[in-house]
């Protein structure tokens, strides 16, 4: 009796994990199709670098996205600046295509919403290693992204929606990026000692820094095209 | 008085030599730059590209003015030596010192006013760099952002916000320039030749110049104090923020030594047995 008791409530844990699991993959594919059905858009955007050896004010400018993977910032002819492998600052880019292993990793509650935790692992060996992903179920949209990628690091964002949601397009990305200190020598720059900031400590030089990228998107232009050769420098 | 001095500066032919030096010395580096820009702008920004893509118009008209001041850092001190050194030895040098203060003028009043005249060949001088520089520059190349790569970061200021911080960095450099007069007069009361106040001149700017770029811990108490390290307080104006309060002690301490160069030229002179 006891055996049979045991197996029965095996077999409904079993059950239950694959049911999850099933709906787990169903909300990684919905969401993924949603993303998908972007091609490609030209944005307005204002841009703010928040990162210790960049002092840049707000950029304005014109972002352009093409799937799979370009994207260019042009600001009427003045000095653009992105962090390499800019493509990943989209979400299209951080989350893994359809082929991929989808766990369910519980739920969480992002800025007072509720939200399922999915790990996405791809079955195609790519940039991406692991994604996890923070959705809300009720919107089907992506609120945060932390993405292990073979070459580039962990780069994690968070995304604020309004207007664009129904495209899963945001309003606002917070993209968290790890930088290398930058060195030229003083005998070059010849720079003008102001002692406005300390010098960094020993055990800090070297080190990684964090760094922020704000995007904040003030429209967009969907699904209306772009030629390729929007995308390479002009010549002088 | 002050007309005549001037009429002396600008009667000789050496003086015109400093502008087309500086002529020169901008119209190569465009050059260079229109030729191989591309190239230069690639390896100066090899440390920002490892981490970041910047695109767009970096090397503009900006940008190339900014590079020919930065080359000039020495240059235009030893320019301005060569007539502010040439003032009181070039008169003792020809045997007209003597001839000169016969005149009734009290000897502070001299120095004085062949300081100014030489201030307003400095000033020129720098009026003459901003239009070779900036407005030759900015014809060739056009305007735009400017990049400014310091030893631990790297500034980007928009272009709309770029030509009030030359107007002030002339105007700086206008300062430290009156500072190489005073000190190239100083030497000059000593001498009955201009080329020892010349070289004078140029070898303290050189070896100060020295403590102030080597970044040695030994040199860091003493740079702070000496006026080559505030010279290059214009590059202040191509920060962010501007540090106004640096850029001021700066323009401060040079003052004082320019009052303190003058001052003690004034002293000497005045005690100074004239036989020439």
């Amino acid at each position: 009796m006891r055996k049979v008791l045991l197996a029965g409530l095996f077999s409904m844990v079993a059950s239950v994990a694959s049911a999850q699991q099933m709906e787990a993959n169903l909300l990684f594919t919905k969401l993924r199709s949603k993303i998908d059905a972007v091609k490609d858009y030209v944005a307005t955007v204002d841009m703010k670098i928040d990162v210790s050896f960049i002092k840049v004010p707000k950029l304005k400018g014109k972002l352009y996205f093409k799937a799979p993977d370009k994207m260019k910032l042009e600001r009427n002819g003045g000095i653009s600046i992105l962090p390499k492998n800019s493509i990943n600052m989209t979400v299209n880019n951080l989350l893994p295509a359809s082929g991929a292993t989808v766990i369910d990793a519980g739920t969480d509650n992002i800025k007072g919403t509720p939200v399922r935790v999915l790990k996405v692992i791809p079955d195609i060996e790519g940039d991406i290693v692991l994604s996890k992903i923070w959705v809300d179920e009720k919107r089907l949209l992506a609120l945060k992204t932390e993405t292990t990628t073979r070459d580039n690091g962990t780069v994690k964002m968070e995304l604020e929606f309004g207007k664009f949601e129904n495209l899963s397009l945001p309003d606002r990305v917070t993209f968290y990026l790890d930088v290398k200190d930058f060195k030229l020598p003083k005998g070059v720059t010849m720079d003008y000692e102001t002692n406005q900031q300390p010098p960094p400590k020993p055990e800090e030089k070297g080190k990684m820094k964090k760094g922020k990228i704000l995007i904040n998107y003030l429209d967009y232009t969907v699904n209306k095209g772009i030629a390729d050769n929007v995308f390479t420098e002009k010549k002088k | 008085m002050l007309r005549l001095e001037l009429y002396k500066i600008f009667k000789r032919p050496r003086t015109y030599i400093s502008f087309a030096i500086i002529t020169a010395f901008a119209l190569v580096i465009q050059l260079a730059l229109v030729a191989d820009g591309k190239n230069f702008i690639s390896f100066a920004l090899q440390g920002v590209n490892e981490q970041f893509d910047v695109k767009g118009n970096i090397l503009n008209g900006y940008l190339v003015t900014y590079i020919i001041l930065q080359s000039l850092l020495v240059q235009i001190p030893l320019l301005v030596a060569l007539v502010a050194g040439d003032v009181l030895a070039g008169e003792a040098n020809m045997g007209t010192m003597r001839l000169l203060l016969t005149k009734p003028v009290s000897r502070t009043r001299l120095v004085l006013v062949k300081y100014t005249a030489s201030v307003c060949y400095a000033l020129l001088l720098i009026t003459w760099l901003a239009v070779i520089a900036l407005a030759l520059s900015v014809s060739i190349f056009g305007a735009g952002d400017l990049i400014n790569l310091k030893s631990d970061s790297f500034v980007i200021i928009l272009k709309d916000d770029v030509l009030w911080r030359y107007l002030a960095a002339f105007g700086f450099a206008a300062l430290a320039m009156s500072t190489v007069s005073a000190l190239a007069l100083f030497l000059s009361s000593f001498a009955d030749n201009a080329i020892g106040p010349i070289m004078g001149t140029m070898g303290v700017i050189v070896v100060l110049m020295i403590f102030t770029t080597l970044d040695l811990p030994i040199f860091n108490t003493i740079s702070r104090y000496l006026f080559t390290t505030h010279m290059i307080g214009w590059k202040g104006f191509f920060d962010d923020p501007v540090p106004y309060a640096a850029i001021t002690r700066s323009a401060i301490i040079l003052a004082i030594y320019t009052v303190l160069f003058v001052g003690a030229t004034i002293w000497w002179f005045n005690k100074k047995d004239i036989q020439s």
